[in-house]
């Protein structure tokens, strides 16, 4: 015997009016929010979706154009460079946002005593009040022929190793994408830190008297537990990695040549620079469809993985 | 009675067009080095201030305020101001902007007003009669209207470091390319730096272009009828494959420029030009012996407070042994920017105050302070600038041995380049396939192949947004 379906409420049955009129007051509230969202967040994300057909200069009316600044863009040899270089900084950032911060959680984890772990933890998350821009120029002269690098290099004897870091085409990009060593994001170690303290002391009790210590309980423990944390933590570092420029900007203006520029550089070089707003949009719009379909698929690669396990 | 009515129609005339008309308020100016009264100088400039007192003091009501605050983009500035309709009534903004970069409508277009007296300058027909013709041609837009009022340039030079040369037993300035290379070297191998900047494609391609097509300027200058090239010259140029590497001129000095930079640290020689802001610092610490620099920065090595004793040179004479096909010609001129004085009038679109009556009060008081002796007053003042009209002359500020500028502005203005033709080819395509052959990141013939692919698109863009044949021109 199937159960009867149950009735829909009655808010549900007056419909959209009745349920306002009924939350009146709670509305009201949310309204200011939800307008400020618009008109900041919405509104501009409007903008820019419709004037990438236009062919915008920033203060007059844009004109139509189609799909014109999309062809400029998808075959401007710029863009081709810009779009491998940004796939591999993709790539490399994911590994960089979630291992070195991994690590050191685990580390400072299975400190003994509260006070070590809080002193450790404390060192690793200092450095966030150290401007960002601050640590790409120290950075940036670490680069130099004469920087900090070559000449320890050249102290170790490691001279044939010496480089131009910056105005070498090929170590620019890496040495961009590897700037800032130890790599210890300050959000990412907490929030991975925070979850290994969420893992019930019983699961580690077991695994231990299973024999699972180490590398092992890490891999097979942790690691299971710890997947919201790494998800969260991947997600974030595509989206910023796919949308970020600044040290492109600050270090090299995205040369030498091509050798660092990233699709989000080449926007705003066409923006400010070239005063091109509506092919820049249109950089802005491929941007955003590369965000939405890299989140979808890691997403889903995230369930595909949890369902495995379950 | 004929010529005394005549007289008193003209000085009616006269009288009327000097007038500010019936508005009263106040005009915004920013006027970037000129700026009077500037927080934080030593010796604040007062020549600005001093005009507009005696406009304001000759027309009641009228106000001129002028922004001392700090602009450091200023393309970014026009453009936020723009949009919400503040921008200043009269504005500092590069030519090569409002004519290519910046949204039409940001500026006035002031070839009409230029074409009417200036009731300032007695006998004066035309406000255009006392300007530069050549900067007047160079800076005309490609529809012909003119966006801003020009009165001065940057000259280029090249500053050195008297004690690293003295230090290196360098005791006399390169006159010729060979020599050049000769200190360069000298300086390097006594552990000096000889320079260590962007090397700008715009600036040292200008000297040399100018030298390897001497022989065309007539020809390169003249596509448009006007004196000077205009980025209209250019465009024609490069479709007829003058100015591209289908010319044996055009790429034949990159190897012994390459020479020279080959003496250099690496630094930046593959970075952006507006790294060369950095460049500047290691100058001012005395940790290399020269600088190509604008003579803008005369007055920031002032401020800067350099304590070594500052030469200048200018760009040397190139001959056909060090440079093939170079043919001798005076060079040290070639490349010279609008500079400081150069200033727009905001629309009614940009700034939302401008009526026409205001408009009217904006010119005058233009009018009023851009004189050929107002100009003199002001840039003068300065000593970081080269007025351009005829008959001012200019005076350096006295940090620095100043001989080689002046001698380069007594000499005759030619100059033939490439990068104006679309907003990016200059500062930005062709520095950065110049700067990976200077690093030794590509061959002669990589570049070549690349700088013709950068060319073709440009004049292939200019063509486009001005719909202009470029085969059709004669």
């Amino acid at each position: 015997m199937t159960a009867p379906a149950p009735a829909l409420p009655p808010a549900a049955r007056r419909g959209l009016l009745a349920r306002l009129r009924r939350g009146g007051l709670a509305y009201l509230f949310v309204l200011p929010t939800v307008l400020l969202l618009a008109w900041y967040a919405y509104y501009p994300a409007y903008i820019a979706l419709t004037r990438a057909f236009t062919d915008w200069d920033g203060l007059n009316t844009p004109n139509f154009t189609g799909l014109e600044n999309f062809r400029q863009a998808v075959t401007d040899p710029a863009m081709g460079q810009a779009s491998l270089n940004s796939a591999l900084w993709v790539g490399l950032g994911l590994g960089l946002a979630v291992i070195p911060p991994l690590l050191v959680a685990e580390l400072i984890f299975h400190l003994r005593g509260p006070r070590r772990q809080y002193a450790y933890r404390t060192l690793f998350i200092v450095p966030i009040v150290i401007p960002s821009l601050v640590l790409l120029l120290v950075w940036g002269s670490f680069y130099r022929s004469d920087g900090l690098i070559n000449q320890l290099l050249g102290t170790l004897h490691l001279g044939g190793l010496q480089r131009e870091w910056l105005s070498d085409p090929h170590t620019a990009l890496l040495s961009l994408i590897f700037l800032g060593f130890p790599y210890i994001d300050a959000f990412n170690l907490l929030l991975l830190y925070a979850g290994l303290q969420n893992i019930p002391g019983e699961v580690i009790e077991a695994a231990r008297l299973d024999g699972a210590t180490g590398w092992r309980r890490i891999w097979t423990i942790d690691l299971p537990l710890l997947g919201p944390q790494l998800r969260l933590i991947g997600l974030l570092a595509i989206i910023g990695n796919v949308q970020y420029f600044i040290s492109p900007l600050v270090l090299t203006g995205g040369g030498p040549g091509n050798a660092t520029t990233v699709p989000a550089l080449l926007m705003y070089q066409t923006a400010v620079k070239f005063g091109q707003y509506g092919y820049a949009m249109s950089i802005a719009v491929m941007l955003l469809i590369v965000v939405v379909v890299l989140t979808l698929l890691s997403q889903r690669l995230g369930r595909l993985s949890q369902g495995a396990r379950l | 009675m004929k010529p005394i009515l005549a007289l008193s129609l003209l000085l009616t005339t006269s009288a009327s067009l000097a007038a500010p008309g019936p508005w009263k308020g106040t005009v915004t100016m920013y006027v970037q080095d000129y700026t009077p009264n500037y927080p934080g100088q030593k010796v604040p400039l007062k020549a600005f201030q001093q005009l507009a007192d005696a406009y304001q003091k000759a027309n009641p009501g009228i106000q001129i305020k002028f922004s001392a605050t700090p602009v450091p983009d200023n393309d970014t500035m026009v453009r936020v101001k723009a949009a919400a309709g503040e921008l200043f009534d009269i504005y500092w903004a590069q030519v090569t902007s409002l004519n290519s970069t910046l949204p039409k409508g940001v500026a006035t277009d002031l070839a009409p007003y230029f074409k009417q007296p200036n009731p300032y300058i007695p006998g004066n027909k035309a406000w255009q009669d006392v300007m530069n013709k050549t900067v007047l041609a160079e800076t005309t837009a490609p529809g012909g209207a003119v966006y801003a009022l020009s009165g001065d340039q940057v000259a280029y030079t090249v500053f050195y470091n008297k004690d690293l040369f003295k230090k290196a037993g360098l005791t006399k300035e390169p006159s010729t390319w060979p020599e050049l290379l000769a200190a360069a070297r000298k300086l390097k191998a006594a552990g000096i730096v000889p320079m260590h900047a962007v090397p700008a494609y715009p600036w040292w391609s200008h000297h040399f272009m100018t030298d390897l097509y001497s022989k065309d300027y007539a020809k390169l200058t003249g596509y448009d009828g006007a004196p000077g090239q205009s980025p209209f010259d250019e465009a024609v140029a490069i479709q007829r494959g003058l100015l591209t590497p289908k010319d044996p001129r055009f790429l034949s000095w990159w190897p012994a420029f390459k020479q020279f930079t080959d003496t250099w640290p690496k630094d930046y020689l593959t970075a952006d030009p507006a790294k060369n802001y950095d460049a500047f610092q290691d100058f001012v610490g005395g940790k290399e012996a020269m600088l190509y620099e604008g003579s803008y920065k005369a007055r920031e090595m002032k401020d800067a407070g350099i304590k070594f004793p500052i030469g200048s040179f200018n760009f040397p004479q190139l001959s056909a042994a060090a440079t093939p096909g170079a043919t001798g010609a005076y060079t040290g001129n070639a490349y010279s920017g609008t500079g400081s004085f150069q200033y727009a009038v905001s629309t009614n679109r940009a700034n939302k105050t401008m009526t026409p009556d205001k408009l009217a009060a904006v010119i005058d008081w233009m009018r009023y302070f851009g004189t050929p002796g107002n100009l003199q007053k002001i840039v003068a003042e300065n000593g970081s600038y080269v007025p351009s009209w005829p008959g001012t002359k200019a005076q350096f500020a006295a940090n620095f041995d100043s001989a080689a500028l002046k001698q380069q502005i007594s000499q005759p203005n030619r100059a033939i380049g490439v990068g104006n033709a679309s907003p990016n080819l200059g500062w930005g395509d062709m520095q950065k396939i110049f700067g990976l052959y200077l690093s030794g990141n590509i061959t002669l013939d990589q570049a070549k192949a690349q700088a013709q692919t950068v060319l073709d698109r440009a004049a292939q863009d200019y063509a486009r947004k001005n719909k202009v044949d470029l085969s059709k021109v004669k």
